[in-house]
């Protein structure tokens, strides 16, 4: 559990970091945003296995990742984590990455309950959401949060443009990513530990890497 | 740990310091790279603000005994400015990243310095002597009026106050995509080569509209980006052999004899990962900062986050020796990766007879490992801890058990100051540390005291 808790700070402040990296003079930094991606891949990874080892010690429904993503459901809706499989399909945070530290969108969701997309910061005063990571503590935090509450829900706009397409644009949002990469790990089953030491052997893997390289390249 | 280093046992006081007091920094005057000439008469720094401030060592004097040795300010000049580059809507930063001398080949010295895109060339000549006595001209350089010339003088060249000129001699532009880490200046002269995160460019001193692409690891897919290029340099002696690191702690060494594209190594210098040290951050920690060919050329001295190592050109699977920088924060990477710190970039340097090694840390601190006695000093950079021409004394770092005093606690450090700049005379015990804005000099007490 303590575990989870610390991959779950990792990858929220990877994220945050990730995002701010965007707003350093002289660019986005190749080098920054790998070393990111790849704490943010070691801390999914511990993240999702953590939860998997947890719902099946904790005796409920054998859930396995393929049961517990509907494939009815439609793409971004799709589950964060494949506890509480018993929840309705849809119950589950879409994973609104963008806003900085306070992010549970992979937290446990509760059954039933849907918080409002595009709204993230405890400081934005929505009580359901826990505070997370200690970097909301950073001073600007909350000055940083703004920006991004408003950025998702421009994101969100475009977000939903772009569904019926179902295509992401050049610049697709951090969100959507997320919950893709989520969706293809919870299709393609458990982590299976380590990583393979040949790069690039799974595929999906670096689809955070992917957009953030696609964005360095694409200029 | 603490002991003094070697047989000759040197003990290191503080020759100079230069830079403002610390509450008066500004980031421009941040210190970004460090270096000295082949000789060890002129070194170079770099800053934020795009400055290059060059010093030049006081030759010995019978008349003033003390002020050997002692570096004075001998040029400033901006190398860099800040630019924007409109296709890409990013700001490219004026630091300099990198300050290479190239070796001297007449009265003029002769520099490569870097930001993220473009290396310079800058020529550094002196100006002793003026003409004097022009037929058409005054002093002043307005036309005389010719009523007033009666009789034709040769002009004579007159000695004035010494002036130091510095020109930009070539602008090797548009040569990287991506953010160049290192430069390298071949020993041929001739040439030189600039690293970015995924390629390695050669280009010709005296050509700046091309250059050759010798490394190239960009995939052809970036969602298969798995490690970028994180410092090269080429041999010190063999013309055709260079080397580079990757932010996943392996090193190549090229042969460009072998083919125009070194993208296949000659020789790859790889640790496997200890699996007991595995954790989240352990592909950051990993990454090489730098690396440096010895004197000789036989060896390799690299720096990861936690630890320098040195390579036997030999020896491919692991290195020869591993020096621990400063273990104890194995345990607090979490926090390290939160202030960002554990992404530091500290350099490494060999003395000029590659029996010690040296690196930066923390808290003002610098580490020395003498590779024959297997000792190691660490010694401070502040202000307070340094008094003109008393030995530095050692400093240790407590982590739990017996506390001596003047030992420090772990929680105690000091992570905003940070030594990542540092460089050795290539000769004499002199070496040069970058604290923030400010510029130490320490010398050897021994040599010091003889001049």
């Amino acid at each position: 559990m303590e575990a989870q808790k610390e991959a779950q700070r990792i990858m929220t402040m990877s994220v945050w970091k990730l995002y701010h990296s965007r707003l350093q003079r002289g660019g986005l930094r190749l080098h920054r945003s790998l070393q990111l991606s790849l704490v943010m891949r070691s801390a999914r990874e511990l993240y999702l296995s953590a939860k998997l080892e947890e719902a099946e010690a904790g005796g409920e429904a054998p859930c396995t990742p393929e049961q517990s993503a509907d494939p009815g459901q439609p793409p971004p809706e799709e589950r964060a984590a494949p506890a509480d499989c018993a929840a309705a399909p849809g119950a589950t945070e879409p994973m609104e990455t963008q806003e900085s530290g306070g992010e549970p969108a992979l937290a446990p969701a509760s059954p039933g309950k849907r918080p409002a997309r595009g709204v993230s910061l405890p400081g934005a005063g929505k009580g359901s959401r826990k505070r997370r990571s200690s970097s909301l503590d950073k001073p600007g935090a909350a000055e940083a949060g703004l920006a991004p509450s408003k950025k998702a829900r421009l994101e969100e706009e475009a977000e939903g443009e772009r569904q019926p397409q179902g295509q992401d644009g050049p610049f697709p949002s951090l969100a959507k990513v997320l919950q893709h990469q989520f969706a293809g790990r919870l299709r393609s089953g458990p982590a299976k530990g380590p990583d393979p030491p040949t790069p690039g052997c799974r595929p999906g893997d670096g689809a955070v890497l992917n957009i953030l390289v696609r964005a360095v390249v694409a200029f | 740990v603490g002991c003094p280093l070697g047989e000759e046992a040197v003990d290191w006081c503080l020759y100079q310091l230069n830079g403002a007091a610390q509450f008066e920094v500004s980031e421009a005057d941040i210190i970004s790279t460090v270096e000295f000439n082949h000789t060890g008469e002129l070194l170079a720094t770099g800053d934020k603000g795009g400055r290059v401030v060059i010093f030049q060592r006081e030759p010995e004097s019978k008349n003033e005994p003390y002020s050997q040795g002692e570096y004075n300010v001998y040029s400033t000049f901006q190398s860099h400015e800040p630019e924007f580059d409109y296709l890409k809507s990013l700001e490219i930063e004026e630091k300099i990243n990198k300050i290479k001398w190239l070796p001297q080949q007449n009265a003029a010295h002769s520099l490569l310095s870097t930001n993220d895109k473009t290396i310079k060339l800058w020529k550094i000549t002196e100006r002793d002597k003026r003409p004097e006595g022009y037929n058409l001209k005054d002093e002043e350089g307005k036309l005389k009026d010719l009523s007033t010339v009666t009789s034709l003088q040769v002009p004579v060249l007159k000695p004035m106050d010494l002036m130091v000129e510095v020109t930009p001699r070539r602008i090797f532009a548009n040569g990287h995509t991506y953010h160049v880490n290192s430069i390298s200046v071949n020993s041929d002269c001739e040439t030189y080569m600039s690293a970015d995160d995924l390629r390695i460019n050669l280009w010709h001193l005296a050509i700046t509209d091309r250059s050759f692409n010798i490394v190239d690891i960009k995939p052809a897919n970036m969602e298969d980006l798995t490690e970028v290029i994180t410092a090269s340099e080429f041999h010190p002696h063999h013309c055709n052999l260079f080397v580079y690191s990757s932010s996943k702690g392996s090193l190549r060494l090229c042969d460009m004899r072998a083919s125009a594209l070194c993208d296949k190594h000659s020789k790859l210098f790889e640790e496997p990962e200890d699996p007991s040290n595995r954790s989240f951050f352990s592909e950051i920690i990993s990454s090489v900062s730098d690396v440096k060919f010895s004197h000789s050329g036989r060896y390799m001295l690299t720096r990861d986050y936690l630890t320098v190592k040195v390579w036997d050109l030999n020896m491919e699977t692991k290195p020869i020796e591993t020096y621990q920088v400063h273990d104890y924060l194995r345990s607090k990477l979490c926090s390290l990766y939160e202030n960002d710190c554990i992404f530091d970039k500290f350099e490494c340097a060999w003395n000029g007879s590659d029996s010690v090694i040296m690196t930066g840390a923390y808290n003002n601190f610098f580490r020395m490992f003498d590779r024959n006695t297997k000792r190691d000093v660490t010694l401070e950079a502040s202000r307070e801890s340094s008094k003109p021409r008393a030995i530095l004394k050692p400093r240790r770092v407590c982590v739990g058990g017996k506390r001596r005093k003047d030992d420090i606690s772990v929680d105690s450090l000091d992570f905003t100051k940070k030594i990542l700049h540092t460089a050795w005379h290539p000769t004499e015990n002199i070496i040069a540390i970058a604290a923030t804005n400010n510029l130490y000099i320490f010398q050897d007490k021994v040599n010091s005291e003889m001049h």
